[in-house]
């Protein structure tokens, strides 16, 4: 067995998970306050990321100016499309609001193509290039800075929903709206609040993904993969989509290096198939009771 | 203007069809149904055949979705089920096409059972992602299980023949998805006027008192992914013998959405909402595309960039349709006939 | 700013539009013969994930035309290109051919994918009456019995692998074994050339240490990095990409300490990658069948083609493989019309395929460097380009290699 080897892949696993878990939150966040799948995540880390394509790259700006103003603008849009297609689908199934989210995705996607053209890109380097040796063991740099940053930005988020007023807001209006309402909590400005913080999550972790993994109008099918992570963490719980982004991204990566690139998918899906049957919920999702 | 609807027996009530009116209007639609292919191009006879095809799976999803509340992402998978089934059929058998397509179906209504089982044990959307799941592991299947799917490559079928008769074009192919197609509806239209049928919007609007009320939940959600996945399996056969060619792509997780999509648009829990949805996914991209070759004889450029537009525009109408009309196509329909019932008096 | 970029795209598309109507009232001019049309039709990928090369196979093909109607036409009959955007999709794909075959299929049609031409063969078949070709170098239509109106305007990805290592084997230092890895994508498209790969290194000698299957769209690729890290190939051979994760593969490696050379088929060959990378780039080589645009050889067919694409769209200097491709399909279609009509028989597709079979050292006036023989439908040729991050181009560095 050797070990060297396990310990480079499981690194290599884990700085992936911590990506995926950053996608997570994003997903996580919008679901907890709102109650909203949002299939166009995927899309809205896409234009973030050619956002910062643009501004890094076609304007020559700076990346520590570019970084937070192609953040920024994921950000915006976010909350613009909470405001003008979440908001009047208040009250209605959910079912039609994801709808609306899968229409979202398309729009964002065909602008895309209209806007940077269909060709596949490069991110310019704004990471650096040097790989880290963590004494013997290699790890690509692209990733573990993107672990980093992505770490720091978890936990920023932890501390933010735990201690803040807005964070603090935002659980009261997940665990019960109509209580939010009557403590004097502006639900609606909470729930824009919610794609927001959402958004922002995806956006950093949609430059982090597409620096590592290249850009073209269809990177947007990340999202559903990250899909299966937050079932497996539990749908509104911020610290199930932590555990299991790392969790999810380790395993793939380790049955990739040993069985072949084809069953990376089979055994993320297992894992899935397993939590369904132990704990449906996910590991640290709420079950809600129902009552008559 | 209708006036007064008053019936003398419980049977004329539960009617599909209650005034002469409606009966008559509906045989003319099967009549130019039926006469539609001698009139038509090559190109209106193979969207009408996808057509047909789209109204079964979006029958099917609907059954599911829209009756019983079950969220279904699976549907692109199930079909496949049925697609690979009549594929390896073709090419191992000499069956035609009635008991291969069956084959299919029931191949597909198993399996179906099978996704259906998480649904004792989750509901909404993780349900919704279990089926997710299970859709990729059959692509998986599919791609990687080469003795029997062909791998990546797939598998190419002869054409279908039915008592002798080869169905080699889409003419003859018509003939056999149009009637199916009517009959199936007619079938999931009959379902919900029964008892089963009764039983799956119970358990859509609250499963819970469905179950104090005496109905078996395990048993009807399995009967309904049942029967969804038979009719996706159906649709998938039809679609691998109208292709000849079936592929681990040719059955991705853009088509189960595409489904979703048009039962949601078209409106769910109404048999009429599943046909209209599934005509409105189908033809809007086409008629997309029609503006597109009116406005290129003035602007050589135009496909370049409006062939992105499409997508903006396609997304669009699903979004706003479902924020102005979030009951879909079929909640249109009906209110124009209420209009019409009183007119020329309104409400 | 998102303004600027959407008028720019405008004042382009204007630019173009003129340009196209300017050549077009030639093309009217000539058409004033009654003779009726030739139809060249299309499946083109507009949108979608291919579209980056489908907008220039498009522009590839309408230059053809106008500059063949300018000659005027094919023995006299003017030539009329026809398409509709696909989206990458083989059911639009197959809707297109449709519309477009109506009630009279064309003589020659491009097809935009593997799936489409083998969705369509058996239509194809029973209609005789159109040669198809396109954007697909699968291997399976090569399968002459399945696709008897079908051909590859080059070689096919198990030819292009052949081509590669045959190269290889030519830089093989006095007996050494080359070692070698196949890195390619999880799909029909990556997984097409591998296993006629495996089989021909084997013929020539060559060690495949490693083959590596990439999930497409995935994030990070640094575990396949690792696993090649312990095999130490001495060639890499991509195949299943158009850029990502080329790059990262290639700049991990290098920043290993290996000396792998990195060679890939069509699709990843052209300057995006150069553009992209920058000088990252420097050293990836590619088998390409055609000449690029900017190539140092000349030939009457290849100045040609340069003078078109400069009246269409003089801002464009340089012009990607695809539009190559797309010329080249439509040369190609051209002489098998050509042959068919000057032996004064009918175009059916039987008449067509024998035409088509019967081109042998063609000489193709500098698309392609040396004359071009068709076997099983295909053209087993190419040359090994190497990148001169420096110059930003290609640049060959073996000679024409015609596989027999």
């Amino acid at each position: 067995m050797d070990w060297l080897f396990f310990a480079e892949i499981s690194l290599a696993g884990l700085a992936t998970g911590g990506l995926y878990a950053l996608i997570a939150l994003g997903f996580v966040i919008v679901y907890k306050a709102t109650r909203v799948i949002n299939f166009a995540i995927g899309e809205i880390m896409m234009i973030a990321a050619y956002f910062f394509l643009t501004f890094a790259g076609g304007m020559q700006l700076s990346p520590w100016i570019a970084l937070p103003l192609a953040v920024l603008g994921g950000t915006l849009l976010g909350g613009i499309v909470e405001r003008t297609m979440i908001r009047p689908m208040l009250g209605e199934s959910p079912i039609s609001v994801v709808m609306v989210t899968i229409g979202l995705a398309s729009i964002l996607v065909g602008l895309a193509e209209i806007f940077w053209t269909a060709d596949p890109q490069l991110l310019p380097e704004f990471l650096p290039r040097d790989p880290v040796f963590l004494g013997e063991i290699y790890l690509a740099p692209k990733i573990a800075y993107g672990f980093l940053i992505g770490a720091t930005v978890l936990v920023l988020y932890l501390l933010y929903f735990r201690f803040s007023r807005g964070g603090v807001a935002l659980r009261a209006t997940a665990s019960d709206q109509a209580a939010a309402y009557s403590m004097g909590i502006n639900v609606r400005r909470v729930f824009n609040l919610a794609w927001v913080f959402g958004s922002l999550a995806a956006s950093l972790a949609g430059i982090l993904v597409a620096a590592a993994g290249g850009l073209s109008p269809q990177s947007g099918v990340i999202g559903l993969s990250v899909l299966v992570i937050v079932i497996v963490g539990g749908l509104d719980s911020i610290l199930g989509a932590l555990i299991a982004g790392l969790f999810v991204g380790w395993l793939e990566t380790v049955a990739g290096a040993y069985f072949g690139g084809e069953y990376r998918m089979l055994a993320t899906f297992a894992v899935l198939a397993v939590i369904l049957v132990v704990r449906p919920y996910g590991l640290f999702g709420t079950h809600e009771i129902e009552r008559l | 203007m209708r006036i007064g609807d008053a019936k003398q027996s419980y049977l004329a009530d539960e009617a599909l069809w209650t005034s002469t009116t409606q009966q008559v209007w509906f045989g003319l639609f099967l009549l130019a149904l039926f006469v539609f292919p001698f009139l038509a191009t090559p190109y209106l006879l193979y969207l009408a055949c996808l057509v047909g095809i789209a109204v079964i799976s979006a029958t099917g999803l609907n059954i599911l979705t829209g009756y019983t509340g079950l969220i279904s992402l699976g549907q692109a998978g199930f079909m496949g089920v049925g697609g690979y089934t009549v594929a390896w059929l073709s090419l191992h058998t000499d069956l035609s096409l009635p008991p291969a397509l069956l084959a299919g179906g029931l191949l597909s209504a198993a399996i179906g059972v099978l996704v259906g089982l998480p649904s004792l044990r989750v509901k909404g959307l993780y349900l919704a992602i279990a089926t997710l799941a299970a859709s990729v592991f059959l692509h998986f299947v599919f791609m990687e299980w080469t003795p029997v799917t062909g791998g990546t490559k797939g598998l190419s079928l002869r054409p279908a023949h039915i008592f002798g008769i080869p169905l080699h074009n889409d003419f003859r192919m018509y003939f056999v998805i149009m009637p199916l197609a009517v009959v199936m509806l007619l079938g999931a239209r009959n379902l919900f006027r029964t008892r089963v049928g009764r039983a799956f919007i119970a358990i859509r609007d609250r499963d819970i008192s469905a179950e104090v009320l005496g109905i078996p939940l395990l048993k009807y959600k399995l009967m309904s992914f049942g029967l969804s996945s038979f009719y996706a399996g159906i649709a998938g056969g039809l679609f691998a013998y109208f292709f000849r060619v079936v592929t681990p792509e040719s059955f991705p997780l853009s088509m189960s959405i595409f489904y979703l999509a048009a039962i949601i648009v078209g409106g769910m829990g109404s048999i009429l909402g599943g046909v209209l949805g599934a005509v409105f996914m189908t033809l809007v991209p086409e008629l997309l595309k029609l503006l597109t070759t009116v406005v290129t004889p003035f602007y050589p450029e135009a496909p370049v960039i409006m062939s992105p537009l499409r997508g903006v525009v396609f997304g669009a109408l699903i979004v706003a349709f479902l924020i102005f009309e979030p009951h879909g196509l079929a909640e249109i329909w009906r209110r124009i006939r209420r209009f019409f019932h009183l007119w020329p008096f309104r409400t | 700013m998102i303004g600027k970029l959407w008028q720019q795209g405008r004042r382009l598309a204007q630019a173009a539009g003129l340009a196209f109507a300017l050549t077009a009232s030639g093309t009217a001019a000539a058409q004033s013969s009654q003779q009726e049309p030739l139809v060249f039709g299309g499946s083109i990928p507009l949108t979608g994930v291919f579209a980056f090369a489908g907008i220039h196979i498009h522009a590839g093909l309408t230059d053809y035309v106008n500059w063949i109607n300018a000659q005027g036409g094919i023995n006299g009959r003017p030539v009329q290109y026809v398409m509709e955007d696909t989206g990458y999709l083989v059911d639009r794909s197959v809707a297109a051919y449709k519309k477009i075959a109506g009630g009279k299929p064309p003589c020659c049609y491009y097809g935009d994918s593997t799936g489409f031409m083998k969705a369509i063969a058996p239509e194809l078949n029973a209609a005789n009456a159109t040669i198809m070709s396109g954007a697909s170098f699968a291997t399976a239509i090569t399968d002459v019995q399945q696709h008897p109106f079908q051909f590859i305007p080059g070689p096919s990805y198990s030819q292009m692998f052949s081509i590669i290592l045959e190269y290889i084997k030519s830089q093989a230092k006095d007996g050494k074994k080359p070692t070698v890895a196949f890195v390619c994508s999880d799909t029909e498209f990556g997984k097409d050339p591998i296993e006629n790969g495996r089989a021909y290194a084997k013929k020539l000698g060559i060690d495949v240490v490693e083959e590596i299957v990439t999930k497409p769209g995935s994030v990070d690729v640094s575990a396949e990095v690792i696993k090649l890290r312990r095999k130490r190939p001495d060639y890499v051979i991509f195949h299943g990409y158009i850029l990502s994760p080329i790059n990262e593969f290639m700049v991990q490696m290098r920043q290993m300490g290996l000396d792998t050379k990195f060679m890939g088929t069509f699709w990843s060959s052209d300057k995006l990658i150069i553009e992209k990378m920058g000088k990252d780039a420097d050293g990836y080589m590619g088998v390409m069948p055609y000449n690029y645009f900017d190539t140092e050889d000349t030939g009457p067919m290849l100045e040609a083609m340069r003078e078109q694409a400069r009246k269409s769209d003089p801002k464009q200097a340089y012009r990607p493989t695809p539009y190559v491709q797309g010329w080249f399909n439509a040369m190609v279609w051209t002489e098998v019309v050509k042959r068919t009509l000057d032996a004064g028989k009918p175009l059916t597709g039987e008449n067509l395929k024998a035409a088509l079979e019967s081109i042998k050292d063609w000489d193709t006036g500098g698309i392609i460097g040396v004359p071009v023989t068709v076997k099983d439908h295909s053209f087993p040729v190419g040359r090994i380009y190497r990148v001169n991050a420096a110059a930003g181009r290609f640049e060959p560095v073996s000679d024409w290699i015609h596989l027999d």
